[in-house]
């Protein structure tokens, strides 16, 4: 069969149902964004239809094509300078804010980019007694119009049928009246350069940030005397006049009838968003959200212990007494094993949040929180990135980018961190199950109500380092808050749950991997000692007291000793470097291999591990100091790579990275001395 | 023409009809957004909740009852009229 490629760009305003277009169109070929590698689009993905394969590109929604915030900057960009690497734009429009949508797409029509339009949901416009004329549409705007219900997968087919038959009509006139007093100008530019389209020459003069390649018109600028323009008032010309023109186009085309039902959203907000209900709701949700992550994880969390445990014992029966038995065995495994087990605590926490996201509920919180984030130096957006920072800070860090103003948004990269993440979880499992006794205090249980602590600790310090750092940080422009409230949508479910699933397989294989090495790495320096055997080159199956292993983790002990720790947590720290959750694979890898330890779980055996003045190693004043320091550390290499990806400043990243690690050892000190 | 302060959408009394006249932006420090997301001069509104502590204006408004967030400061910037 003869396959051809082609690329296209899925465009529209924030919410208005792209991702489940998206969805729908790309079926179960997609691949979910890698946010690690992810620089312009939030989702790529493609699908093949009639023998053309077709790539998609989910671009962040915006409303103009001049950008306010980060995401509405990449947008821009994108869309102009990769002109010629796509085959058109596929717009789509909510039938219910129509004229909003039709701002940005006649904007990108005028750029001369080949555009199809989509209406979707229909159905929410029709019971609101709204009739839209599509076939009126399509002539007043000159485009191919398809009509498309994308919930119940409705108008898909039909969207790729016109995409394989390259509906999409490029612009050959420029909709935009650009105004007299401008006109002279416009004209000068196009005649003395390449540059055909005289709306691209207007928007390098609306825009005071650089709009994507448009070089054949920059290099003639400094010519003229555009200096005296003021590019905001050119932008508010032009959406005043725009607006003036879709205002005659809506009238054609929309018939309503009188009565009006009340929408669920409206019903909802009454609630919602109410001054004392509104955040009596929101903490219970995040109760509920967190009691969700504990309890319902508890089950697959112990099968998962039992399994690996199993699996170590059976290796270890199965395999003949030697290195590989014990690699397998008391390395790889137990380490493996680790972290796998915190798979379905990560899983429901980003699940919840992501339904949060989709139903348009996380914009009512902004809402409500804007007011109390300000003196903080942060704004209500900052919240989602805190929130999303309970499950993992690199994606809450990407999630900055819908920030407008430059200092909210580096304060809110610079605090996020802070914020318990998924994967401080296993460390604080483990440390609070070997300190916390097993009580209950009105029904609830003391680790509960530890790790409840732990997780305030963590936004408190946000909150703290935010206003320490909206002394230290420079303004750059102004605050504000202008957002859209969508109308509540039942979340994607089941798109949720498999881009759920994908996460955690990276955080299995991302984590997996590198627990697998240092798992490896770990059992050599522990199975290898000095020679006590002139003849040999080191000794083998050494105790671990005797290994190099032990020798690594005392050279460092004057500096962590006066945190309460012993060796065994030195190497823990150190490997951990790489991401918190490897010290609790380095934990379960070293106390596998202790055979000195008796027998029982390794929590067992860290319970009643001393150290050699006979005191308890995890004595509450060590767990606490530890629990402390994790609190604190920076310690993920990957969320330091997305900091300066997203602030490409060193300065503000190794500042982030020094100063979480100098408050992480101060704190622990502190607490252990007074506790000890 | 001096107006009074209760001509701003920031001080706009809750749940009555309102229209939009203009905008003080002189000095061009009112965001772009606000006029992008559909507040346009003659566009009728409402304003439904405000977050506690002169928190962020709930406010719906035009055809398409469109609903969006702005903050006591950003509402400052926009002249309007009582409609009832």
């Amino acid at each position: 069969m003869n396959t051809s490629n082609k690329q296209i760009l899925l465009v529209g305003n924030p919410n208005v149902g792209k991702s489940t277009v998206f969805n729908f169109l790309c079926g179960k070929k997609q691949k979910t964004g890698n946010y690690a590698g992810v620089t312009v689009a939030s989702h790529s993905g493609g699908y093949e239809y009639k023998g053309e394969r077709v790539e998609v590109i989910d671009l962040p929604g915006s409303y103009s094509i001049y950008p306010s915030s980060e995401d509405e900057a990449i947008f821009s960009k994108y869309l102009i300078d990769e002109q010629n690497n796509y085959s058109g734009v596929v717009y789509i429009l909510e039938a219910l804010s129509i004229k909003r949508g039709l701002l940005l797409f006649q904007q990108i029509q005028d750029l001369g980019i080949p555009i199809i339009l989509v209406v979707n949901q229909i159905d929410q416009a029709q019971r609101r007694g709204i009739t839209i004329d599509i076939a009126q549409l399509s002539k007043e705007l000159n485009v191919t119009v398809l009509q498309a219900n994308a919930k119940l997968n409705q108008g898909i087919e039909e969207l790729r049928d016109e995409i394989h038959k390259q509906s999409f009509t490029k612009s050959e006139t420029v909709s935009f009246d650009i105004p007299t007093e401008h006109r002279g100008l416009v004209f000068k530019i196009l005649q003395e350069t390449k540059e055909e389209n005289q709306y691209k020459v207007w928007t390098l003069l609306s825009s005071d940030t650089y709009l994507g390649k448009l070089e054949t018109v920059s290099e003639q600028m400094n010519n003229y005397e555009v200096k005296c323009l003021v590019p905001k008032r050119l932008q508010t010309q032009e959406t005043i006049r725009r607006y003036q023109e879709i205002d005659k186009i809506i009238g054609k085309v929309i018939s309503k009838k009188p009565q009006f039902k009340e929408l669920l959203t409206e019903k909802l907000d009454k609630v919602l968003v109410h001054q004392f209900w509104g955040y009596v709701i929101f903490g219970f949700v995040l109760l509920f959200i967190f009691q969700s992550v504990f309890f319902l994880a508890e089950y697959p969390m112990n099968w998962i212990s039992d399994f690996f445990l199993w699996l170590s014992g059976f290796v270890n029966a199965q395999l003949p007494a030697g290195p590989v038995n014990s690699l397998l065995a008391n390395g790889i495994i137990p380490g493996v094993g680790g972290i796998v087990v915190f798979a379905p605590q990560i899983g429901i926490l980003l699940y919840f949040l992501y339904l949060l996201e989709d139903s348009g509920y996380m914009s009512r919180v902004i809402f409500l929180m804007d007011r109390f984030l300000r003196p903080f130096g942060l704004n209500g957006k900052s919240i989602v990135p805190l929130v999303s920072g309970t499950a993992c800070a690199i994606p809450a860090i990407m999630s900055t980018r819908n920030i407008e103003n430059v200092k909210e948004r580096l304060i809110t990269i610079l605090v996020t961190p802070f914020m318990t993440c998924s994967a401080r979880l296993p460390v604080y499992s483990i440390i609070i199950g070997l300190i916390i006794p097993n009580k209950f205090f009105i029904g609830i249980s003391y680790k509960a109500l530890a790790l409840m602590a732990m997780y305030f600790l963590g936004f408190f310090t946000s909150l703290m380092a935010s206003l320490i750092l909206k002394k230290i940080i420079k303004s750059k422009g102004t605050s504000f808050l202008v957002m859209d409230l969508p109308s509540y949508k039942m979340p994607l479910f089941g798109y949720d749950f498999k881009i759920v699933l994908g996460k955690v397989w990276e955080f299995i294989t991302g984590a997996g991997k590198i627990i697998f090495l240092f798992s490896i790495v770990i059992w050599f320096f522990s199975y290898i000692g000095p020679k006590q055997n002139p003849k040999d080159f080191v000794a083998t199956d050494v105790k671990l007291e005797n290994s190099y292993l032990a020798k690594m983790g005392k050279s460092i002990e004057p500096a962590i000793a006066p945190l309460g720790y012993d060796w065994k947590m030195g190497v823990g720290i150190l490997t951990s470097f790489v991401a918190r959750e490897v010290f609790v694979g380095t934990m379960s890898t070293l106390y596998s291999l202790d055979e000195e330890a008796p027998e029982g779980t390794i929590i067992d055996k860290m319970r009643s591990d001393v150290k050699p003045n006979g005191e308890k190693v995890f004595s509450f004043a060590t767990g606490i100091s530890i629990l402390f320091f994790y609190a604190f550390a920076m310690q993920c290499v990957s969320t330091l790579a997305v900091v300066y990806r997203e602030t490409k400043s060193w300065k503000w990243t190794m500042a982030q990275l020094f100063g979480m690690s100098g408050l992480a050892y101060v704190a622990s000190l502190f607490v252990y001395q007074i506790l000890k | 023409m001096k107006r009074d302060i209760s001509d701003k959408l920031c001080c706009f009394p809750r749940n009555k009809f309102g229209k939009i006249l203009g905008y003080e932006n002189n000095d061009l420090v009112m965001p772009n957004k606000i006029i992008e997301m559909g507040l346009l001069p003659q566009t009728v509104f409402k304003v439904l909740y405000q977050a506690p502590f002169s928190g962020p204006l709930y406010i719906e408004f035009g055809d398409e009852k469109s609903r969006i967030a702005l903050r006591e400061e950003e509402a400052r910037f926009i002249i309007v009229e009582s409609l009832t």
